[in-house]
């Protein structure tokens, strides 16, 4: 990068230089040109040498300028081979053009709800009326009532948010989702921000009591806190300040408003693309060799080497058994023997085949085959 | 897995940066050869003048009026250059964000971080636009540039001058596309790009289809003939086609007489402009949204039981997407929690309950603290006491 970056000071500079000095050249020229007929004007028998003495000027001035040009061209084609050096792959090795073919709608539809889920409304509408697709299967209302509750709660209103998490209570409590607490949480701690102790008790008496069962310990701690109220900040109590409460209750809303609509919390256009992204290098390594033993990867089965995601991109329990190095499926899952350790069914019979009662080849316990149960990851 | 490889996420980023470079020369170019142009006539032009007064051909008033018109050329030369150089700065300024912009990523170290999620969603918008552009939603593609700021980041005007020359190919008119083939011959050659040949053969098909046969002839010999050994086959069976109507059924000249290939040359244009300026043959989006696709891609994203929300190829449009796409590869066993999404490791290693299903000891120990260490599972409903939990080893 650094390298490509002085080149470009390089033509940065010479174009200002150049930009600047051929107007001036032309300049120059008409100047002199307009010289030498004022000259000529007031003394004619002058004229041919007049004449050609401007004919010598321009001749300079031009051949000077368009060396300048070619000078400048030169500078750019070295930024070029600068760029050209950092970048040799084609990384068009790595795509299918068929892969997506007669599924464009899909694509704009996945587009679609991806602006609609940023909160980009317009620019959806705009979209979807050029791409000409169906607005109607849209989640855009729910998406807009999302963004104004996240709205208010950007502005410290907490309202519009508890209105939502009461009216699915029974849903968010089935997830096991602690919203609406956290939320009445975050209120009384807002009272007690703006010294309103009193206001923080009453709301306190109404509204944690349905609360009692799941969160007692946490009542009693916020309780606790109005000790302190006058010094909150000082207190062993400081933390339940911390700004990072405002943005994490905003998370935690919009998984748990996504999660009941049975979405993703994250766009999964930008997920897929952030890993594409990531996958990259190693797709197009994996496809230059596949091309020279004419193979094409994106018509594989499988892709032959592992891709190593981020852990919070892994969303599937994946299980490799430690002996035949398979993968579990359906008809070969995985075996839990007596002593924890897991392999996949068909090691597990392999192994039983020579004693009845065998060694598990990770430490020295020894069972037999009905002791192994089922494992669901 | 949480160190950004940097180099490697810079691999898509070429038409980036080189599409500004392409215009700035392309611009410089056009800025050479006008002023290679004016000025060299000029200065002959004066030359000459001094010869014609040296030998009295002309009086100095009328040579002065010759000088005159020679200013106005100038003045006029002047305002060119100046578009054209306003024109380079702006490609001059708009490299130099780009390179910042990537070079801004060389400082972001690790993955699970606020500033590589901005850096990624700056990224999708780009590639975004840049789909936008080629499908010609261009509505769009400006909508979405102006409302994220990055129209430095985005060649709309590449896609403006490109789809004047389709929409000309469109209306059957080749003269907008020829131009544009005169403005990168040299490139065009070096690509060895039949597209030339092709308009001009194209021109002539129409002169012939219009039983211009005169015409026809005096074109063929003046266009067509300049390509003698590429393309001499298609030369002949052009000739030969003064023989048959357009309504001919006779192969191949059927096929000449053909529309579609008008349709032909529109693709070919668009192919050899993505290629002149290092644009990807297919768009950014598709090469990196099947490059993840298939790197998230597991048999469980196709099984209701075994779905997870927040994975992108078990949602039903990328679902599909990624039908025809390969699987993801894996030697080594990852469990994550059916409960918390995590994965399970030494610090928080998967349980089994008694029948047989497994969960990160972290979720469990929550659930019980709520439940007076009750344990319910999510997929049976079985009920468990915290005790019976067993600790799986997964190597």
């Amino acid at each position: 990068m650094e390298t490509i970056l002085k080149e470009h000071e390089k033509v940065s500079k010479k174009h200002a230089t150049l930009a600047q000095g051929s107007i001036d050249s032309i300049d120059r020229i008409i100047g002199a040109i307009n010289e030498a007929r004022a000259q000529f004007e007031n003394c004619p028998q002058s004229c041919p040498t007049q004449l050609y003495n401007l004919s010598r000027r321009v001749k300079d001035i031009t051949s000077q300028t368009l060396d300048e040009h070619k000078d400048f061209q030169s500078t750019l084609n070295k930024y070029g081979k600068a760029i050209d050096k950092k970048w040799k792959q084609d990384i068009t090795i790595a795509t299918n053009a068929n892969a997506f073919s007669e599924k464009e709608k899909i694509l704009q539809k996945t587009i679609a709800l991806h602006f609609i889920r940023q909160g980009k409304f317009e620019l959806g509408n705009t979209f979807m009326r050029e791409a000409e697709l169906d607005i109607s299967d849209m989640p855009q209302a729910q998406f807009v009532e999302m963004y104004q509750i996240l709205e208010a709660i950007k502005v410290y209103d907490l309202g519009p948010a508890l209105i939502w998490a009461r009216s699915k209570r029974e849903e968010l409590e089935r997830r096991g989702s602690s919203l609406e607490f956290q939320l009445h949480r975050l209120h009384f701690v807002q009272f007690l921000t703006n010294q309103r102790s009193e206001e923080a008790i009453i709301y306190a008496r109404k509204n944690f009591h349905y609360f009692q069962e799941r969160h007692l310990a946490e009542i009693q701690r916020l309780m606790g806190s109005m000790v302190y109220f006058n010094n909150l900040n000082s207190s062993p109590y400081a933390e339940l300040l911390s700004p990072d409460a405002w943005t994490d209750i905003q998370h935690q809303f919009t998984r748990d408003f996504c999660s009941l609509l049975g979405m993703s919390w994250e766009s999964p256009l930008f997920i897929s693309v952030t890993v594409g992204a990531m996958a990259l290098p190693t797709i197009i390594k994996m496809a230059t060799i596949m091309k020279e033993k004419k193979n094409e990867w994106s018509q594989q089965d499988e892709l032959p080497v592992e891709i190593p995601l981020p852990d919070d991109m892994r969303y599937h329990s994946i299980f490799a058994c430690p002996v035949s190095k398979e993968q579990s499926t359906e008809e070969n899952p995985p075996m839990m023997m007596p002593c924890g350790h897991v392999i996949c069914k068909e090691s597990l019979n392999k192994l039983s085949k020579a004693n009845s009662r065998f060694k598990c080849p990770y430490c020295p316990n020894e069972s037999t085959l009905d002791q192994a149960i089922r494992v669901h990851f | 897995m949480n160190k950004l490889n940097h180099d490697g996420l810079l691999v898509l980023e070429q038409p980036f940066v080189k599409v500004p470079l392409e215009q700035l020369k392309k611009s410089a170019r056009t800025a050479q050869k006008q002023l290679d142009k004016d000025l060299s006539y000029v200065s002959q032009a004066v030359t000459e003048l001094a010869n014609k007064c040296d030998n009295e051909q002309i009086d100095p008033a009328r040579a002065s009026m010759t000088l005159e018109n020679m200013v106005g050329r100038l003045q006029n030369l002047k305002r060119k250059l100046t578009d054209i150089k306003s024109e380079e700065s702006l490609y001059v300024s708009r490299s130099r964000q780009r390179l910042e912009h990537l070079n801004g990523l060389t400082k972001i170290p690790t993955a699970n971080s606020d500033a590589y999620t901005r850096w990624s969603r700056v990224r999708l918008d780009r590639i975004l636009v840049d789909y936008m552009l080629r499908e010609g939603f261009n509505e769009t593609a400006g909508q979405l540039a102006r409302e994220e700021g990055i129209e430095s980041y985005v060649d709309m005007e590449l896609f403006t001058q490109s789809k004047r020359v389709e929409q000309a190919l469109q209306r059957f008119s080749c003269t907008e596309a020829l131009q544009w083939c005169n403005e990168n011959k040299s490139n065009l050659r070096k690509m060895k790009s039949t597209f030339e040949f092709n308009l001009r053969l194209q021109e002539y098909i129409e002169l012939v289809r219009a039983r211009k046969t005169s015409e026809a002839i005096t074109y063929s010999r003046k266009y067509l003939t300049t390509w003698p050994t590429a393309h001499l086959k298609e030369i002949y069976q052009a000739m030969a086609l003064l023989a048959f109507p357009s309504t001919t059924q006779c192969m191949p000249y059927k096929k000449l007489y053909d529309r579609a290939r008008w349709d032909a040359l529109i693709l070919q244009f668009r192919a050899d402009n993505f290629a002149l300026n290092s644009l990807t043959s297919q768009p950014l989006l598709s090469v990196t949204l099947q490059a993840g696709l298939s790197a998230l891609k597991t048999p469980m994203c196709y099984q209701p039981e075994n779905k997870n929300i927040n994975c992108p190829v078990c949602s039903d449009t990328l679902g599909e997407l990624a039908e025809k796409l390969p699987l993801s590869h894996h030697v080594n066993s990852t469990i994550v929690c059916r409960l918390s999404g995590e994965i399970m490791d030494e610090d928080n290693p998967p349980m089994a309950l008694q029948n047989g299903y497994v969960y990160s000891h972290k979720a469990l120990k929550e659930m019980a603290a709520k439940n007076n260490n009750q344990i319910t599972c999510p997929r049976t409903g079985a009920v468990y006491d915290q005790s019976t939990l067993k600790k799986v080893f997964v190597s």
